[in-house]
């Protein structure tokens, strides 16, 4: 459950190290976003020397949330971090690896370019 | 989200099977694949696949792809067997490319009473374009982007480096220091 404020990691090797959501991308009224949304983040810690910088607006998928994932079988997944992969407005993740596992809900929502850079797919 | 995901899993699930049974058949399928993966169920209870390999490979090489590369991943990931990267030479080539299996796919289940197509990312700027075919990942990437992303050495097996084990032993074996002190040894009383 993502909503705007919400502090997320990166789990990518983009060069931002945490994002701040600033908006859901959906609906108009959207107030919570999941596994699979795409949002609108400001940068708010990067690392130095990198294409991104500090308060930059970027989009960004979700791939982690704490707030646990329900599969159609019972499967229950949470994660112990909301985290994120920084994209550009094409979906092209920005960074060239992806760190933690991610779930595979993200190849059903048309992400398999995440999908194949991740290490552990669950 | 979830309603759409849904609708795409059942659509899938129902339309692998050609027989007028269904509803019960694909009720079934569902519980069948509880014990299995999420994605993999729907996969493999379609039997066959929307694209064989040798398909994808016939095809790259009609379209003139650049740089075929075939990486099996079955054991690596679960949730594909095949990884083929292929480079374009231009925007329109890897388009092309993309389009090229999508007719392929279109051809083969020529007939049938509902088309059931690949997920294809990336059809808009053809830059890296992903053809999710079940099993079989088909990626076609421009040559910056191949270079960028680098997914050969992601997806090859790696071979396990082994560290030459005879320093770590010594590094960890206690040497005792040479006694160079000219007094001599006191023995305790």
């Amino acid at each position: 459950m993502i909503q705007p404020q919400t502090h997320l990691n990166v789990a990518d090797n983009s060069g931002a190290r945490e994002l701040m959501c600033i908006r859901v991308i959906g609906a108009s009224n959207r107030r919570y976003a999941h596994i699979g949304d795409v949002i609108v983040a400001v940068i708010k810690e990067a690392v130095p020397n990198t294409p991104l910088e500090r308060s930059e607006v970027i989009r960004a998928v979700i791939v982690r949330t704490c707030k646990e994932l329900k599969r159609d079988n019972g499967m229950i997944i949470r994660y112990d971090d909301n985290a994120a992969v920084v994209i550009d407005q094409e979906g092209n993740p920005k960074g060239t690896r992806i760190f933690g596992a991610i779930a595979r809900e993200l190849r059903q929502l048309n992400f398999t370019k995440i999908v194949s850079l991740a290490p552990e797919v669950l | 989200m979830w309603a759409a995901l849904r609708s795409r899993y059942l659509h899938l699930s129902a339309t692998s099977l050609p027989s007028s049974s269904l509803t019960d058949r694909s009720w079934k399928l569902g519980f069948s694949g509880l014990n299995r993966t999420f994605s993999s169920s729907s996969a493999e209870s379609s039997g066959k696949e929307l694209l064989s390999l040798q398909e994808v490979e016939k095809v790259l090489r009609d379209v003139r792809a650049d740089d075929v590369t075939v990486i099996p991943v079955g054991n690596q990931c679960d949730w594909a067997d095949f990884m083929v990267i292929a480079t374009g030479r231009s925007t329109w080539h890897i388009k092309n490319i993309a389009q090229a299996l999508i007719y392929k796919v279109k051809q083969k289940q020529k007939g049938a009473k509902r088309l059931v197509l690949p997920s294809v990312q990336g059809q808009e700027t053809g830059k890296w374009i992903v053809v999710d075919s079940g099993r079989v990942i088909v990626h076609a990437l421009d040559e910056k982007a191949r270079a960028y992303y680098n997914l050969e050495n992601l997806w090859t097996p790696r071979t396990v480096l082994k560290e030459p084990v005879e320093e770590l032993t010594k590094a960890f074996v206690k040497v005792r220091r040479i006694n160079n002190s000219k007094k001599p040894a006191q023995r305790s009383a």
